[in-house]
């Protein structure tokens, strides 16, 4: 790590504290008080359904929220040492696609297509390393090379739907990856992908992770992506953090109703035999959220004291939870046999 | 590229063949006789039909047709019933003039329409975007006869700084041929900057919100190379649309102008012919008005399959 060198080996390589975001019209926040820590060459995984705010987490510390309609209430996040979130935007742009990068959902979309694959990664190249075309040229070759894209001579000059759709992502991750990035941030890299196309752009997001000690920032909804690749996990739901730690930690012994109701409704996690569990309700509009813990409406547990928001206290081992009932005395409960899952199950 | 081109022309002719059935049937029938128009106070029965057979009005129509599109094929259109010159004299006359006000009309309406279409969609609810709204929608609304007449009356007029009106062929004296298009070219592109503009607007809209936008400014690309070489490029397709469909109706649409600044133009001549019911005149002119259409379409996909590489899969 070049620019980590100044860094004491205890500092983490990013920092976000009490990010909330805000959007115009709309009276809650979206995300309301994140809070993250990441080491250089960790993995955090982000999990949450549609719309708990994960996405419009890991666009706001590139930068790349739509503002207007959104706004950035409060938070501080320090990416090797500078607050990214108070810097001239001339400055940023200097960091994101350089010291930081991020892949998107559909690589169908995100590439341009009007310009060739090796050019949308040479002018990567040329931004942040000032080299000239040739050298460019020669570094998006290699990149293709190291995304396992076959024939990358040929690819260089082809158009984005000239491609499949998995190779389409490679060249994605060969764009990000290029100018060697401290940051990866990854937003449901794998959701617009086959299956098995799906398992081998992980397998090589975690070997090119492995080879260039980069962190990763990968946000899903697919419990299986995070027991893959993650170190920590971070569940979020309408907007908070619910629940974070070790993976081995929170997977082994999740503590927040909305994390054990996420993992019972996993095919691969959840209770063997008889139907899947389901957590009956929705996730609150987000003109309507309410005062206290946002789960509340849902939970099986929930009492009086749900009408405050509960804060994300440490179990211990780094493990936080933002739940009044935490810890939980007995093991997991039967999110089964809850008068609202039976009515729905009927 | 080539494979398509020689498809495309392929396709057009007999797109132009069905055109010219159309017009020749159009012609015939419309009201009113040619050989009346052409005689004049003359009305001797001996007489018209002496007309009759000497421009074989008389045959059967699809004779008619044959001889007329047979003559077309090798390059003649006839003569005009009412002044004897060869048709495809007289357009080769007067188009060249109207190509000339139409292509200098059509860069000034680029320079203008393009990038205030950029600017106002990328600063989109600002003052400038408001403003340039207002203008453009003050350009749309202003007839061109009048900002022609004003036009004449300031700069030519009152200020002596253009000619007020003629025209001298451009291969006689470039700057000379210039300056006396420059007003007209103006007053036209103005009306279609404003066209321009608004579709410039919609379609850099659409783009900025596109995914691969978000893609450029995440790899931190200054705002200029993200709004030009990766918005605008994909913005152009339409942009491209409008301009060949203004430029097609320039040709036949700038008679108000051409005739505020007496030009021999095309416009004047479409108008003579029709109400002189020169037959041979206004075939003429409208195959080779629809001859241009096509082109232009063909100009038209041409530029399409070289801004999206998409296209150029597709047969």
């Amino acid at each position: 790590m070049v620019s980590g060198a100044h860094m004491t080996e205890s500092t983490p390589l990013l920092q976000v504290t009490d990010l909330s975001i805000r959007f115009a019209g709309v009276p809650g926040n979206l995300v309301d008080g994140v809070s993250l820590t990441l080491n250089a060459g960790e993995t955090l995984c982000v999990v949450g359904e549609s719309g708990c705010g994960k996405s419009l987490t890991a666009l706001a510390l590139m930068g790349l929220l739509p503002m207007p309609p959104a706004r950035r209430m409060s938070g501080q996040a320090i990416f090797e040492g500078q607050d990214l979130f108070d810097m001239p935007l001339e400055a940023l742009k200097d960091i994101r696609g350089n010291r930081m990068a991020m892949i998107f959902q559909e690589p169908m979309t995100s590439l341009n297509p009007a310009i060739k694959v090796g050019e949308q990664i040479a002018e990567a190249v040329r931004r942040h390393k000032g080299v000239n075309r040739e050298q460019a040229r020669a570094r998006a070759l290699e990149m293709l090379r190291r995304v396992r894209i076959p024939a990358p001579e040929k690819r260089l000059d082809e158009y984005p739907h000239q491609m499949s759709g998995g190779m389409r992502q490679r060249a994605m991750i060969a764009m990000a990856l290029a100018n060697d990035p401290a940051l990866l941030i990854a937003d449901e890299p794998t959701t617009a992908l086959d299956v098995t196309v799906q398992a081998q752009v992980l397998d090589l997001m975690r070997t090119l992770q492995r080879e260039t000690n980069a962190a990763l920032i990968m946000i899903t909804h697919d419990l299986g992506v995070v027991a893959e690749m993650a170190d920590t996990v971070v569940v979020m739901y309408a907007g908070r953090i619910v629940e974070a730690g070790p993976v081995r930690k929170v997977f082994e012994d999740p503590q927040h109703p909305y994390t054990i109701g996420l993992m019972s409704s996993m095919p691969d996690l959840g209770p063997r035999g008889g139907r899947l569990v389901t957590i009956p309700g929705v996730v609150p509009p987000a003109d309507a959220m309410p005062e206290g813990c946002r789960f509340a409406a849902r939970c099986p547990f929930a009492g009086a004291d749900c009408a405050a928001a509960p804060p994300l206290r440490d179990l211990g081992d780094r493990h936080r939870v933002a739940c009044w009932r935490a810890p939980l005395e007995f093991g997991a409960p039967d999110l089964a046999a809850h008068p609202a899952a039976q009515g729905a199950a009927s | 590229m080539i494979g398509f081109l020689i498809r495309r022309l392929l396709i057009a002719i007999p797109t132009i063949l069905l055109i010219s059935v159309f017009v020749f049937a159009l012609q015939k029938l419309l009201p009113g006789d040619p050989v009346l128009a052409m005689a004049g106070e003359e009305r001797d029965p001996a007489v018209l039909e002496f007309l009759r057979e000497k421009y074989h009005l008389n045959d059967p129509l699809h004779r008619q047709y044959l001889s007329w599109i047979g003559g077309a094929v090798q390059g003649d259109l006839g003569v005009s019933l009412r002044t004897q010159q060869p048709v495809l004299t007289l357009i080769g006359e007067k188009l060249p003039v109207t190509i000339q006000l139409a292509v200098m009309a059509l860069i000034i309406a680029l320079v203008i329409g393009v990038p205030t279409g950029v600017i106002s969609a990328y600063r989109k609810g600002s003052l400038i975007d408001w403003g340039a709204n207002l203008v453009a929608l003050s350009g749309l609304s202003i007839p061109n006869f009048w900002l022609g007449i004003m036009l004449i009356l300031l700069v030519s007029v009152k200020w002596g700084l253009l000619p007020a009106s003629g025209y001298v062929p451009l291969s006689e004296d470039p700057l000379q041929s210039i300056r006396t298009m420059i007003m007209p070219a103006f007053v036209l592109g103005t009306g279609l900057a404003a066209t321009l503009m608004r579709h410039t607007r919609s379609a850099m809209l659409g783009v900025l919100r596109s995914d691969y936008v978000r893609t450029a400014r995440a790899k931190g690309l200054s705002e200029r190379v993200v709004v030009i070489k990766h918005a605008l490029r994909n913005a152009l397709v339409p942009i491209v649309t409008v301009t060949t469909l203004l430029f097609g109706e320039l040709l036949a649409g700038a008679v108000l102008t051409e005739q505020i600044f007496t030009i021999p133009g095309f416009g004047k001549l479409v108008v003579d012919a029709v109400f002189n019911r020169d037959y041979a005149v206004v075939q003429g002119i409208v195959l080779c008005t629809a001859v241009a259409f096509i082109a232009m379409n063909i100009l038209a996909d041409a530029i399409y399959r070289i801004l999206n590489p998409r296209m150029r899969d597709e047969q």
